[in-house]
C-alpha cells in the first residue's frame, strides 16, 4: 500500500544514515498537527501539548488546542499551532 | 444531530495525561479537551463505552457525566423508552378495531326461554360488526323464530347488544309436565291444602317416601279427565329414628403393658441388619414406626421399629339401668343426625326393648314438614 511518508523517506538523500524510523509529524496549515510514533502524552492543556517520542519529547505550543484523536501511536492536534519544538 | 456512534465522558481528577495514555493503548480517543486543570472531556466509540467506564471506575476516576450520541444509541433508546409509546399506539389501534364489534349479549325478560338459545340464534344469524348489525332485523328474527316471544327490542350499548324480550302468557297447565306429587319422606299427614289435581291421600294417612299424594288430573262434571299440574301444600309429621344397643356382658381387649421391640435397618428397602426379640404373646397387636437412622446421610439408611404389645381380654358386666341415660343420649344423637338441620321438633320419645343379653333403645324425633314434592317428568 502506498504510504506518502515512506515514499519521502526512501527518496530523500540521507548521507549520514540518520535513523528516520522514530516518529513522523505533519503540520497542516498550522491548524492540524498529525503525529505518528508517539509513546505517551506528557502535558495536555489548551496552550501546550507535549508528548514523548523515541529519545525525545515534543512540545507543541498554540492556542485553543484540543486533541482531536489519541490512539496507541498517533495523535491529531487541532487548534492554532504556533510552535513545535523537540527537546 | 450527530450520526457517529460515540460516547462523551467528562472526568475530573489529577494526572489525567497518564489516564489518557493508558486508555489510548486499548481504545482510540477523540475530541480530548482539557477544559481546566482538573476537568477533561473526551469521546470514545459507543460500543466501547462500557469498557472505558469500567476502567475509569477501577482507576477511581470521578466521572462527571456520560453522554451518548449516534444512530445506534437513538435506535436503542427508541426501542426501550419509546417501546411503551409504541405499545400504547398498538393497543389503541387494536382497541379501536375491536370497538367496532359486539362482544357481549345481554338478554332480559326471559322466563321460559333460555338465554343461550336466544344468544346462539343471534350470533349465528346476524353479524357481530356494529355497523352491519340491524337491530330491527334482530327483533323481527326473534319474533318469527321463537313462538314464545311476543315482543323483542334490541339496542347496542357500547359493545353489548341488549335484547329485551317479552314472552307470551300461556295457561299454567301448558307449562306443566303433568307429573304427580310424591312424598319426600315417610310420615303421617296432618294438613292438606290442594291447589290443583286429584288427592290420593287424606289427613291421618301414613305414607312412605315416593308414594303418590296428588295425581296430575281432574275429572270435570261431565266425567272427562283433564290434565292439570299437580299442586298442593301437604304437611306431615315425619319420624326420624336413632338406635343404640346395650350389652349386659361384653369383652374388652386391653394392653397388658408388656411389649417386645424388633428393629430392622434397611437401605433402599432392603433389610441389611435386624434385631428381633422373641414374641411369645398369645394375643398381641403390632405398631410400626419408620425413622431415618442418621440425618443428612447420603445413603438413606432407615430403621423400622416394630412394637408388639401384649393384649388380654376382660369380660365386662354392665347393668343397663346404670348407663341408661348414656345409651338414650347416643340413640338421640343418631336420630338428630338423620333429621339434619330441623329446628321445629314437634315431639320426641324413646322405646326400650330387652332381649336376651341385649337392650335396644329406639329414639324417635317427630318433625312437621312439607311432604309434597312436585316432580317434573
Amino acid at each position: 500500500m502506498f504510504n506518502f511518508l515512506n515514499e519521502v523517506k526512501e527518496n530523500v538523500k540521507n548521507p549520514k544514515n540518520f535513523d528516520l524510523n522514530g516518529f513522523n509529524i505533519i503540520n497542516i496549515s498550522g491548524k492540524l498537527l498529525y503525529v505518528e510514533g508517539h509513546t505517551g502524552l506528557v502535558t495536555l492543556s489548551k496552550e501546550l501539548i507535549s508528548f514523548r517520542v523515541k529519545k525525545a519529547v515534543i512540545m507543541v505550543e498554540g492556542k485553543d488546542m484540543i486533541l482531536s484523536e489519541l490512539s496507541d501511536n498517533t495523535i491529531k492536534i487541532c487548534g492554532e499551532i504556533k510552535k513545535v519544538e523537540q527537546i | 444531530m450527530k450520526w457517529k456512534n460515540q460516547t462523551k465522558f467528562k472526568i475530573s481528577g489529577l494526572n489525567q495525561e497518564k489516564l489518557l495514555n493508558e486508555l489510548s493503548k486499548s481504545f482510540t480517543l477523540s475530541d480530548i479537551d482539557r477544559q481546566s486543570k482538573n476537568n477533561t472531556t473526551f469521546s470514545c466509540g459507543f460500543f466501547e463505552h462500557k469498557k472505558v467506564e469500567k476502567i475509569l471506575k477501577n482507576k477511581g476516576v470521578k466521572v462527571e457525566s456520560v453522554t451518548h450520541e449516534g444512530v445506534f444509541f437513538l435506535l436503542k433508546k427508541a426501542l426501550t423508552s419509546y417501546g411503551l409509546i409504541a405499545a400504547l399506539v398498538v393497543f389503541s389501534a387494536l382497541f379501536f378495531l375491536q370497538n367496532n364489534f359486539v362482544v357481549q349479549y345481554e338478554v332480559t325478560g326471559l322466563d321460559k326461554l333460555s338465554k343461550t338459545e336466544v344468544v346462539d340464534f343471534v350470533k349465528s344469524n346476524f353479524p357481530s360488526k356494529k355497523s352491519a348489525l340491524d337491530t330491527e332485523a334482530v327483533e323481527i328474527g326473534l319474533i318469527e323464530n321463537f313462538e314464545r316471544v311476543s315482543f323483542a327490542s334490541c339496542i347496542i350499548k357500547g359493545q353489548t347488544l341488549v335484547i329485551n324480550i317479552k314472552e307470551k302468557l300461556l295457561p299454567d297447565e301448558m307449562y306443566g309436565g303433568f307429573a304427580p306429587l310424591v312424598a319426600s319422606e315417610d310420615g303421617k299427614i296432618t294438613q292438606i291444602n290442594l291447589i290443583s289435581g286429584t288427592l290420593r291421600v287424606k289427613v291421618g294417612d301414613i305414607v312412605k317416601k315416593g308414594e303418590v299424594l296428588v295425581d296430575p288430573y281432574t275429572i270435570d262434571t261431565s266425567g272427562q279427565m283433564k290434565k292439570v299440574d299437580a299442586k298442593a301444600e301437604i304437611l306431615a309429621d315425619v319420624y326420624f329414628e336413632g338406635m343404640a344397643n346395650h350389652y349386659q356382658h361384653f369383652i374388652e381387649v386391653v394392653r397388658t403393658g408388656n411389649v417386645v421391640v424388633q428393629n430392622d435397618i434397611t437401605l433402599f428397602g432392603l433389610s441389611i441388619y435386624n434385631f428381633k426379640e422373641e414374641n411369645n404373646f398369645k394375643m398381641y397387636e403390632v405398631e410400626t414406626e419408620d425413622v431415618d437412622l442418621i440425618k443428612n446421610l447420603f445413603l438413606p439408611f432407615k430403621m423400622r421399629k416394630t412394637y408388639i404389645y401384649e393384649l388380654k381380654e376382660n369380660v365386662i358386666e354392665s347393668n343397663f339401668e346404670d348407663v341408661k341415660e348414656e345409651i338414650v343420649a347416643k340413640a338421640k344423637e343418631k336420630a338428630l343426625e338423620k333429621c339434619g338441620e330441623c329446628d321445629n321438633i314437634k315431639d320426641e320419645f324413646y322405646t326400650i326393648r330387652h332381649l336376651s343379653g341385649v337392650t335396644i333403645v329406639n329414639f324417635c324425633i317427630v318433625i312437621e314438614q312439607q311432604l309434597a314434592v312436585y316432580q317434573n317428568s
